[in-house]
């Protein structure tokens, strides 16, 4: 199956730090979010969010995940 | 919005169906849950696992809540839940037997769980206040099986070869009997409509096909001119058949009996 790798986002409370959790396997959006939802349920979010791992630009070429990710890719 | 029912003013007749009524919807839940379940370790990526296993739990967490409506009937809900045997639980067909492959699975999350969900929704808009006061929250988490099953439904659809002709015949099979219950207008559901408990026959039905019309296109069948079973138990407000003594030896926690805890 050709799935999308998400990247997970959420906050525990109003005004809090929005945290990367983790990631998932989905073949598009929407399942995406029941994939998100369904596997990261363990607190009570205020605020969750997937974002493609594709589209996450890092800003520091650094040893930060995201940065590593991107150049594993290319 | 309407007046709350009055319980005491309901005859034994109007009594026996909603009783009827909140029975085949918990039932149907239970053995949902089941079924879900089973796809916990076999779903086709972690993901979905995870997924079934989480919608497993909302079901069973809803069906707990609906036998517990029983209470204001005046019924004790464990035996209900812990004591009765395969030929008297009153779920939906579909869900009589373990769905064989991952597309009648997904077939069951989007026709059979979307008929229970349509039936609750119309439970909710009801006088009983029971509903209107528990279901709404069940419908809330009710659309993340819906996105869910949709999904895998279009994905599916639009493959070739074996998984749409797995997805069609799953389809086929469980169509007619969800019809007849989703519109089912016997006199038991006659009361409860002129009770205002739920909505008529013709309403579910609309509501039902609105909901699967699109989906079910995808594999050229027409959900208008679909027909229903005409094979009804009126004694449970189901289609003839009962579900397989296996899972309903799990529903009713058999293998844990000397460690129930209410």
């Amino acid at each position: 199956m050709n799935e999308i790798v998400y990247e997970v986002f959420a906050r525990k409370d109003r005004g809090g730090p929005l945290t990367h959790i983790g990631y998932i396997d989905a073949f598009d959006d929407e399942t995406a979010k029941v994939y998100a939802w369904k596997a990261y349920d363990e607190e009570k979010w205020f605020e969750m969010c997937v974002v493609q791992r594709d589209a996450v630009i890092p800003v520091i070429d650094g040893e930060g995940l995201f940065a590593q990710l991107k150049r594993a890719r290319s | 919005m309407s007046a709350d029912l009055d319980l005491t003013a309901l005859d034994d007749e109007g009594r026996a169906a909603l009783e009827r009524l909140i029975v085949t919807l918990a039932d149907s839940k239970r053995l949902l849950g089941i079924r879900y379940s089973d796809w916990m370790l076999g779903a086709p990526s972690l993901e979905t696992g995870i997924s079934t296993s989480s919608m497993a739990q909302d079901e069973w967490g809803h069906a707990r809540l609906l036998y517990a409506m029983l209470k204001d009937l005046g019924k004790d809900p464990m035996p209900m839940e812990h004591d009765r045997p395969a030929s008297e639980y009153a779920s939906i067909a579909p869900l009589d037997e373990e769905m064989p492959d991952w597309a009648a699975l997904v077939a069951v999350m989007v026709l059979a769980d979307g008929a229970i969900t349509v039936m609750l929704r119309s439970f909710a808009d009801g006088t009983f206040a029971s509903a209107r006061s528990r279901v709404p929250k069940m419908l809330a988490e009710e659309d993340f099986h819906s996105s869910l099953g949709a999904a895998w439904y279009r994905r599916l659809a639009g493959s070739e070869g074996e998984a749409l002709e797995l997805l069609s015949g799953a389809t086929r099979a469980m169509l007619p009997e969800l019809l007849a219950w989703v519109g089912a207008d016997d006199a038991a559901m006659k009361r409860l409509v002129s009770a205002g408990v739920i909505g008529s026959a013709q309403e579910r039905l609309t509501s039902f096909r609105d909901d699967m019309r699109e989906l079910l296109a995808l594999i050229d069948l027409d959900v208008d001119s679909a027909t229903a079973s005409d094979v009804w138990d009126g004694a449970r407000g189901r289609t003839t058949g009962q579900p397989a003594e296996e899972a309903v030896a799990r529903a009713r926690g058999d293998l844990n009996r000397a460690l129930l805890v209410e």
